[in-house]
C-alpha cells in the first residue's frame, strides 16, 4: 500500500503524526481531526496558483479602473483619474447604457426561450425508455462543439444569398432578408442560434434531475387516480425547482458573459443592436487599447454577476 | 418519470414524432457543415444544401496547405493537454483536501474557488494580458496554459471534491490504520477509486480549453494561436470562403463530438459543478 512518494518530505510526517489515532473505532474520525495541517498540505499548491493568477490580477485591475492607461501610446503612463471612468460609464456614456438594455434584453430572452424548449424537451424525452442515451448524445452536441464554430454555423445558414434558410425561403416564394444585416432582425437571428446552442443544457440538466426523482410520490398519485397533468404538474414541477434553479442560475450568468457568438455572427452589429456588454468592454480594452476604461466597465460587469449569484443563491437556498 | 409513460399508441407516435423533429433540428445544421465541406467552391453557393453532386476533398488540402490547419490544431491540442493536466493534478489535489478535511473556513474557500468560476473572462483577462505583456508571454503557449490552468481550476476542483465526497471512507482510514501516510491514502487508495471522476473531469476541461476563444482571442498573435481564433480570420479576409470554412468546422467538431460519447454520462454534473448528479 505504501508509496514511495510517501517517504519523504511533509506527506510522511504528516502522515505519521496522524497514525497516533489509530486505536479509535469510530467511522468519521477523519473528517473530524483537530489537526488540519494536512489539509493545507493538499490545498496549497492551487490555492498559491489562484491567489497568484487570480486575486492579484483582480486586484491590479481594480486600480488600474481608477486609471486612464491607452496602452498604444507607449510614452503614456498610469494617469490617476478616481473615480472618473466610472463617472464617465454611468453618466456620459450612451454606449455603455445600450449595451447594458441589450445584454439583459438578451440575457431574458434567451434564458427563458431555452428554459422552456429544455423544458419541453427533456419532458417529453424522459418519457421514452429506449434510446435514452443515443437521444441524449445527440441531444447535447450544440453545446458541446465549439461556440466559434456555432457562430460560423448559423452564419453560413443565415447567408442571404446561399443561405440554406432563404433557400428554403425562396422555394416557397418569400424573399428573405439579411437575416444579420438587417436591424430588425438582427437580435433576433442572435438569439435563434443562441437558443439552438444552449437548450441542450437545460434539457441536459431537467432530464437528469427528472431521472433521479424519488418514485413514490408518482407512484402513489397515479395509484389515487391523479391524472398525468396534475401529477406532472403538482409533483413533478415542484420537485424540480431547484435543478430549474440551478440551470437558470447558471445559464443566466454564462448568458450575461456571452461574447464568442456575437463576435462570430454581427461584431455588436446592425448599429449597436447585438452590442452587449463583453463585446463592447472588449472593444475598449483591444480594439482602443484603453485599459482603465476597460477595467471600469469590466468591474461593473463582475459587480453585477456578484450580486445575480448573490441573490440567486440565496433564493436556492431559501427553496430547498 | 417512467412512471407518467403511460399513453395509449398515438400518443406513442406523436411523441416519437416530436422527439424526431427535435433530432432533427439538433443535427441538420451540424450535417450541412460536414456536407459542405466536401463540395467544390462553385457548388457550395449554388444549388441544394445538402445535395452532393461533385464530391472533393480539394477543400481539405487547401486547410493545410496554404492556411497551414496543422500548426493552428498542433497549438490547440498542446494547450488543451497540458493545462488540463496541470489542473487536474493541482485541482484533484485540493478537491481531496476541501472534501476530507473541515476546518474553520473551509466552506467559504470553497465557496471563492466556485465564484472564481462565476466571473466574466473579460474582467479576468484585462490583468492577465497586462502581466502576460510584462512577462513577454503574449502569444506563446506557455503563456496560454498558465491562463487556462488558472480558468480550469475551479470546475477541477469542484467536480473532483463531489467525487471524492462520494467514496466510502473506510478504505481510506484502513490504509492510514495500515500505516499510510495522507498522501500515500490518497494516491492508492482515494485517486484509483474516483479515476471514473478523474476522466469526466478530464474530458471536460479538455472539451472547454478546446473550444475556448476570447483568452487566445486577446492572448496570442500567429505563433501559439488556436483553433477558434484561426478559423475566424477566414471571415476577415475578402468574404468568407465557405468551403474551406466549412472544413475547418467539421475538424474542430471531431473530436468534440467523440469526446461527448465518453463525458456523457458526468456531463449534467460537471456542467452545474456537482449541484445536479
Amino acid at each position: 500500500m505504501s508509496h514511495p512518494m510517501t517517504d519523504a518530505g511533509d506527506a510522511s510526517d504528516i502522515g505519521r503524526r496522524d497514525r497516533v489515532v489509530s486505536g479509535l473505532p469510530g467511522t468519521r474520525w477523519l473528517r473530524r481531526q483537530i489537526d488540519t495541517r494536512p489539509a493545507w498540505f493538499f490545498l496549497s499548491p492551487a490555492i498559491v496558483v489562484l491567489l497568484l493568477l487570480s486575486i492579484f490580477p483582480f486586484i491590479y485591475s481594480f486600480w488600474l479602473s481608477f486609471h486612464q492607461w491607452n496602452l498604444s501610446d507607449r510614452t503614456a503612463g498610469w494617469t490617476f483619474v478616481g473615480f472618473g471612468n466610472y463617472v464617465r460609464i454611468l453618466t456620459g456614456d450612451p454606449y455603455f447604457w445600450s449595451a447594458a438594455r441589450v445584454t439583459l434584453a438578451f440575457l431574458l430572452v434567451t434564458i427563458t426561450l431555452e428554459f422552456l424548449l429544455g423544458l419541453g424537451i427533456a419532458t417529453v424525452v424522459s418519457q421514452e425508455s429506449r434510446a435514452l442515451g443515443a437521444i441524449q448524445t445527440i441531444v447535447v452536441l450544440p453545446m458541446m462543439i465549439t461556440p466559434v464554430v456555432v457562430g460560423l454555423i448559423w452564419r453560413f445558414m443565415y447567408n442571404p444569398d446561399h443561405g440554406i434558410i432563404n433557400y428554403v425561403l425562396g422555394k416557397v416564394g418569400i424573399a428573405g432578408p439579411a437575416w444579420l444585416g438587417d436591424a430588425r432582425t438582427g437580435f433576433w437571428a442572435v438569439v435563434v442560434a443562441d437558443v439552438w446552442e444552449w437548450t441542450p443544457f437545460m434539457a441536459l440538466i431537467l432530464l437528469a434531475a427528472m431521472q433521479s426523482l424519488p418514485r413514490e410520490p408518482l407512484e402513489a398519485a397515479v395509484v389515487d387516480g391523479a391524472s398525468r397533468w396534475q401529477a406532472y404538474r403538482s409533483i413533478v414541477l415542484p420537485l424540480l425547482r431547484p435543478a430549474i434553479g440551478v440551470a437558470l442560475l447558471l445559464r443566466g450568468i454564462d448568458a450575461f458573459k456571452t461574447f464568442d457568438l456575437i463576435y462570430v455572427l454581427t461584431q455588436g452589429g446592425p448599429g449597436t443592436s447585438t452590442q452587449v456588454l463583453s463585446l463592447y468592454t472588449y472593444k475598449w480594452g483591444f480594439k482602443f487599447f484603453e485599459l482603465g476604461y476597460a477595467a471600469a466597465l469590466a468591474y461593473l460587469m463582475v459587480l453585477a454577476v456578484d450580486l445575480a449569484a448573490t441573490f440567486g443563491l440565496r433564493a436556492l437556498e431559501r427553496r430547498t | 418519470m417512467d412512471v407518467l409513460a403511460r399513453g395509449g399508441p398515438i400518443e406513442r407516435v406523436v411523441r416519437r414524432a416530436i422527439i424526431v423533429l427535435m433530432l432533427a433540428g439538433f443535427v441538420l445544421p451540424i450535417a450541412l457543415i460536414v456536407v459542405t465541406a466536401f463540395k467544390t467552391r462553385v457548388d457550395a453557393l449554388e444549388g441544394s444544401p445538402f445535395a452532393l453532386a461533385r464530391p472533393t476533398l480539394e477543400n481539405y488540402g487547401h486547410l493545410f496547405g496554404e492556411y497551414d490547419f496543422g500548426h493552428f490544431a498542433r497549438n490547440s491540442f498542446i494547450a488543451s493537454v497540458a493545462s488540463t493536466a496541470i489542473a487536474l493534478a493541482l485541482g484533484a489535489l485540493a478537491a481531496y483536501g476541501l472534501a476530507r478535511f473541515r476546518f474553520r473556513g473551509s466552506g467559504a474557500l470553497a465557496f471563492w474557488v466556485l465564484s472564481l468560476r462565476m466571473t466574466p473572462a473579460i474582467a479576468t483577462i484585462i490583468p492577465l494580458f497586462v502581466m502576460l505583456r510584462a512577462a513577454r508571454l503574449i502569444d506563446s503557449l506557455p503563456g496560454l496554459v498558465i491562463v487556462y490552468t488558472v480558468a480550469n481550476l475551479p470546475l477541477v476542483v469542484w467536480m473532483m471534491k463531489g467525487f471524492f465526497e462520494d467514496l466510502p471512507i473506510d478504505m481510506e482510514e484502513s490504509a492510514l490504520i495500515d500505516g499510510n501516510s495522507r498522501f500515500g491514502a490518497f494516491l492508492d487508495i482515494a485517486l484509483p477509486l474516483a479515476a471514473p471522476g478523474l476522466s469526466a473531469t478530464a474530458i471536460l476541461t479538455f472539451i472547454f480549453t478546446w473550444n475556448e476563444f476570447l483568452f487566445a482571442l486577446i492572448l496570442t498573435g500567429r505563433n501559439a494561436q488556436t483553433l477558434p481564433v484561426a478559423v475566424t480570420l477566414f471571415v476577415r479576409e475578402t468574404g468568407i470562403d465557405w468551403g474551406y470554412m466549412t472544413a475547418a468546422a467539421s475538424l474542430m467538431m471531431l473530436p468534440m463530438v467523440i469526446a461527448t460519447l465518453f463525458v456523457r454520462r458526468g456531463l449534467a454534473r460537471g456542467l452545474t459543478m456537482g449541484a445536479v448528479k
